[in-house]
């Protein structure tokens, strides 16, 4: 702790405090580094280790050579002399991992209700922003209110009255509440309060522009880096819950790849662990991929309207 | 000067539309929510297994609250839900606190522009990345890495290094929640990290450059300048972590190794799961989950409710209000001098 | 700034609004919506109760017209014959849901060259107790399914529900066809009104497979008879781990894990969980109290969870004398190949006591679309004597059929090459006509089951010296917390 009349003076001081706070602090970030990515690292490691390998010595830090056996285990097409046990393994996994149909659930609901998200909270936004009516500023309070109920709390009862509707295993009660996300359409309001100029709507409206015209053609485009936020926290939610998809997915047919993974992980017989490892590594891979490539305006987006689950 | 096509706009009543906007969401949000919220309420009034059908009153609250209920095991009832209350609360405070803590560090250091650290970008990026992936998925990848034995890959590392016996990462009941807690904070420290970043280059820069001239140093600096102004945000991130603590259910369940989740993490989302994801009608507890599904609604109400009563910015209510009040006066200022607008 | 009051104001609405919710939810509860939560609540209550007495009645005629017309035709054990099918065929593929199709793969591979058409196996579930839970779900959603497997620690609560299962009457089978199944896998499949619902192709028969390297090193044992002699009672069994673990300082186990012992020694037990709404405690303590001794002189490792990687490995690796196995862990592929490799040096014995593990029922959904298909099935592998020693010959799996499997023991046409070339059937086949369990199994076992061995466990895992009443009212109070029909 410098005294304030020194600071200017022992300048060549100063600058070394900083230079070795500095480098202290990059000591501490590094090491936070190594704790997000030494994980995943070890993951991706395991999935190319067989299962006697990790059986034998599970402290593997190096890749091995038996990713391709483990994929063709997990997508059960093993070599004809492979032996009944491994048969099982395989038979066992390529059921209830089955990555391509996991991949195409979970990209069709994740998809499906990224799209409903984000469409219809920018139209509910827009009529609450754009007209005036009488339970404008209760619809607002109302919205707002119930942004952060958790859905634990209605699903005892989601539950059983989709049950009372058939609509267990189906889509249909995973995409179509989408339409409905509150705290996506707080945020849609306050973005188009600060930057959507109202006169051009007057402007639309004189040219003879049909009301719902204006919303798709002229607000739309104008709102486009809210909803690119937006979607892309959407999706990111959408693709990794578990709660409500495993509520209403009982068809290996429908599961979505969190479901498969947690199926996954309840096997109680015939494990084999390399594979158990690139299951979860396949399960987390295209979210990273996406994560990296979209990072900045993931991170961007965070502060301004990412919202906690 | 107004044409014939604006006087014509003006004279139509939009209203309709607005309602038209906004009926899509309120439909849906009734259907889907609202009407599940009345009937698990409903639900809450019934009886359990197969009694279920019957109307019980509020026997399910007496159980649960206080132990005292018709059926034999009401005490034990009330026993575990005020465990799984306190394991959420537990769970939730471990990964508050150092999450909390250690994300205001990393926020003070990444927006403090003395400091010479390259990389900054990167290490938002990757800090912030635990928190895309599935979190099924890390609860797979820590229990697989993290198992009891030494066929696991922590515990086989350690007893290469020369440990005796494998540490129960999993079924110990205190170690699993550490780890719980861990996770958690594995999976929220870059995201907090990133709000509380906004929030402080939210703080206008002249304030640090007057407390520069001023000779106050970064500690000084940061309890006097940051930290105070920052209080909104952290209570934001406070009540949203506390109501996400309250609904903490992927990770507490997926995380034990044999066929049944572990009692020791059980949260009351998934003491609520639990109860109604019974197997047939006759099996489920629904009244149980029901009852305990509405106080944790009503918990989730009060909490934030007093969060934010107790931290509100009063400076800045009593501006708005004279800000109100200023507004009137020039209001009826502009009316005494003939209609003239500003 | 203004963004964050903003935030902020949404807090307070949130409160204001949710009281308001929780009244509304109360005003409306008592009004409007009172009638549509008692109809959803009165259907289900019907289907109990309503289906219960259309079994008793409708039930019963059945059985007797369809039954005395099956045995009047068929009169052996021809697959062909039967009584008359109620159920549609209006779909060609049959789906079978179940948890794993370790075992329906078997039959597949047998049933599908014979008969053209591959059945669907349509997973639901992770494990045995997962299914339980996930059954109901799956099950009423409407999807296809055909035939499903139920458990005996749950069945119960699948084929006293017509909602969920359908007579084999449906099916055109019935008792009579039977004749030579082991008894108890009728009882169990027929429901409280007398209705058979569910049939099984093994008799789940249990044995206790070991080491024989190890037993030879350290307990001097030439040949399985001089190992049944050293484990015929439960005290011998004792006495014998108590020798290997004075041989061994302790590094080899006994038996692998607390929950094979607890199998073997509970089942044998035949008593009912559940008398009335009463949890019946008195096999849990006293398995609690032998649990206690066990694990304090270091027979068994208590930290060993059953099927888990650990005990998995324990055989390999040399760590356990043996393995408490059924008949469906003895096959190629199965839990004594991937636990104990197939070098041949493993042999089974009956062990300290006659029991059994598990069983699995197949069980006919009502909406049963592929019934002749399903049917054929059903006989193939539960009543066709011809198929069902083809079935234990490929797979290992003890047939429930008494003729089939006598059959096999008297041609000595099986050999075990894992076991060194025995027939695990010669050893269990008396062990199977003894299993009794019909008058025990409650709707509650699996649920109990687990909170017990979660007890047990647990306080073993942390503190061997827990008293055994401890662990007991653990167990007790973790039952009937969720479990509100039941009182300790």
């Amino acid at each position: 702790m410098s005294m304030p009349g020194q600071a200017g003076s022992s300048d060549a001081g100063y600058q070394r405090k900083i230079k070795i706070k500095s480098g202290a602090i990059m000591a501490v970030c590094i090491l936070l580094t190594l704790v997000c990515l030494v994980p995943i690292y070890i993951l991706i490691v395991n999935s190319t280790h067989t299962h006697t390998a990790l059986s034998e010595n599970p402290s593997r830090f190096f890749f091995g050579g038996a990713l391709g056996s483990n994929l063709n285990t997990l997508l059960n097409k093993l070599p004809a002399d492979a032996g009944k046990a491994l048969t099982r393994v395989a038979r066992q996994y390529s059921g209830t991992f089955a990555i391509g149909k996991g991949y195409l659930n979970s990209l069709i609901i994740a998809g499906c209700t990224t799209g409903l998200t984000v469409f219809f909270s920018a139209m509910t936004a827009y009529g609450i922003v754009v007209y005036d009516f009488k339970l404008k500023s209760a619809a607002y309070t109302f919205i707002i209110g119930v942004m952060m109920i958790p859905v634990q709390v209605s699903s005892a009862g989601f539950v059983r009255f989709m049950y009372s509707l058939g609509l267990i295993n189906n889509f249909i009660p995973l995409i179509i509440p989408a339409i409905a996300a509150p705290a996506v359409i707080f945020y849609m309001h306050s973005y188009m309060k600060s930057s959507f100029p109202l006169a051009i709507v007057e402007a639309a409206r004189i040219d003879g522009c049909s009301e719902f015209r204006t919303f798709i053609t002229i607000s739309i485009p104008m709102m486009k880096p809210a909803i690119a936020v937006q979607a892309i926290f959407a999706f990111v939610a959408n693709w990794n819950n578990y709660y409500t998809q495993n509520m209403i997915l009982k068809n290996d047919n429908m599961k979505t790849i969190p479901i498969m993974v947690s199926n996954v992980l309840a096997f109680d017989k015939n494990v084999d662990y390399g594979v158990n490892y690139l299951c979860i590594t396949l399960s987390i891979l295209p979210i990273v991929i996406v994560y990296f490539a979209l990072s900045k305006y993931i991170v961007g987006g965070v502060a301004l309207g990412g919202v906690k689950e | 000067m107004a044409s014939a096509a604006q006087s014509r706009i003006k004279s139509i009543s939009y209203a309709k539309y607005g309602y038209m906007f906004i009926a899509p969401f309120f439909l849906v949000y009734c259907f889907f929510q609202i009407w599940p919220l009345i009937y698990t309420f409903i639900l809450s009034f019934k009886g359990n297994q197969s009694n279920n059908a019957a109307w019980v009153g509020i026997d399910n609250y007496t159980t649960i609250l206080f132990g005292q209920g018709s059926a034999a095991g009401a005490m034990a009832t009330h026993e575990e839900f005020v465990k799984a209350l306190g394991n959420t609360f537990v769970l939730w405070f471990g990964n508050f606190i150092p999450q909390i803590l250690l994300s205001l560090l990393l926020a003070v250091w990444f927006t403090d522009a003395k400091l010479k650290l390259p990389g900054k970008g990167f290490f938002k990026v990757v800090m912030y990345m635990p928190n895309i992936i599935t979190a099924a998925s890390v609860a797979a990848l820590y229990v697989n890495l993290f198992g009891d034995s030494k066929y696991y890959f922590v515990n086989a590392t350690l007893m290469n290094m020369g440990m005796a016996e494998p540490i129960k990462f999993v079924t110990d009941p205190t170690i699993s929640k550490v780890m719980v807690m861990f996770i958690q904070t594995w999976l929220w420290f870059g995201n907090t990290m990133i709000m509380l970043m906004s929030g402080i280059l939210g703080i206008a820069p002249d304030l640090y450059e007057a407390a520069d001239i001023d000779g106050a140093n970064s500690t000084q600096q940061f309890f006097n300048i940051t930290l105070p102004l920052l209080q909104p945000i952290m209570v934001y991130t406070l009540v949203t972590s506390m109501i996400g603590g309250l609904q903490m259910f992927d990770l507490p369940y997926l995380y034990h190794q044999g066929a049944n989740f572990s009692k020791e993490l059980e949260t009351v989302a998934v003491y609520i799961y639990y109860n109604f994801n019974k197997g047939t009608v006759d099996q489920a507890n629904y009244g149980y989950a029901g009852a305990a599904s509405i106080i944790i609604f009503a918990i989730t109400a009060i909490l934030g409710s007093i969060t934010f009563y107790t931290n509100r910015d009063k400076d800045e209510i009593a501006k708005k209000k004279q800000r109100k009040r200023a507004e009137k006066q020039q209001k009826a200022k502009a009316k005494q001098g003939g209609g003239l607008s500003i | 700034m203004s963004k964050l009051t903003r935030t902020l104001a949404l807090l307070a609405s949130i409160a204001v609004v949710s009281t308001a919710f929780v009244a509304c939810g109360g005003g409306t509860e008592s009004t409007t919506s009172t009638p549509a939560a008692n109809n959803t609540a009165s259907t289900a209550d019907n289907a109990a109760e309503g289906g219960d007495a259309s079994t008793a009645e409708g039930g019963d005629a059945s059985t007797a017209e369809g039954g005395d017309a099956s045995t009047a035709e068929e009169g052996g054990n021809a697959s062909t014959a039967g009584g008359e099918i109620s159920l549609p065929d209006t779909d060609d593929t049959l789906t079978i849901v179940c948890w794993t199709d370790s075992d329906l793969a078997n039959m597949f591979d047998i049933y599908t060259p014979v008969n053209g058409a591959t059945p669907v196996f349509q997973k639901c579930g992770g494990n045995g107790g997962e299914a339980s839970t996930e059954y109901a779900n799956y099950l009423n959603s409407g999807d296809d399914v055909d035939l499903f497997v139920a458990e005996a620690g749950w069945i119960l609560n699948y084929i006293n529900d017509d909602a969920f299962s359908a007579p084999l009457e449906s099916l055109g089978i019935s008792t009579a066809d039977y004749a030579d199944a082991y008894q108890y896998t009728v009882e169990i499949g027929t429901d409280n009104n007398g209705v058979l619902k569910g049939a099984s192709w093994q008799a789940a028969a249990g044995g206790w497979a070991y080491n024989t390297d190890l037993a030879k090193e350290y307990l001097g044992v030439e040949s399985p008879e001089d190992m049944q002699a050293k484990v015929a009672d439960w005290d011998s069994f004792a006495a014998t781990a108590q020798e290997l673990h004075d041989a061994t300082n302790g590094d080899v186990y006994m038996t692998a894990s607390l929950g094979g012992l607890w199998q073997a020694f509970s089942t044998a037990k035949n008593a009912a969980w559940v008398s009335g709404t009463t949890i019946n405690t008195d096999v849990a303590k006293e398995f609690t109290e032998m649990a206690k001794t066990y694990v304090d002189n270091g027979y068994v490792d208590p930290s060993v969870e059953q099927w888990g990687t650990e005990w998995q490995n324990y055989g390999k690796d040399k760590k356990a004398l043996g393995y408490f196995f059924s008949t469906w862990c003895l096959g190629e592929g199965a839990q004594l190949e991937q636990n104990c490799g197939s070098e041949g040096n493993w042999a089974l014995v009956n062990g300290p006591q006659e029991y059994f593990w598990g069983g699995s029922w197949l069980c006919v959904s009502p909406n049963c679309n592929t019934a002749t298909e399903a049917a054929n099935f059903v006989r193939t592998f539960t009543c066709n004597a011809d198929t069902m020693e083809e079935y234990a010959l490929y797979s290992g799996d003890f047939a429930n059929n008494k003729v089939a499997m006598d059959k096999i023991v008297a041609d000595a046409s099986n050999s075990n090459p894992l076991l060194g070339g025995q027939d695990q059937f010669a050893v269990l086949a008396d062990v199977a006509a003894g299993i009794k369990m019909s008058d025990s199994i409650t709707k509650y076992d699996q649920s109990l089951k687990d909170a017990f061995l979660n007890a047990l466990l647990t306080a073993m895992k942390s503190d061997p010296s827990t008293d055994a009443d401890t662990i007991i009212s653990n167990f007790t109070n973790d039952a009937i917390a969720s479990n509100s029909d039941l009182n300790a």
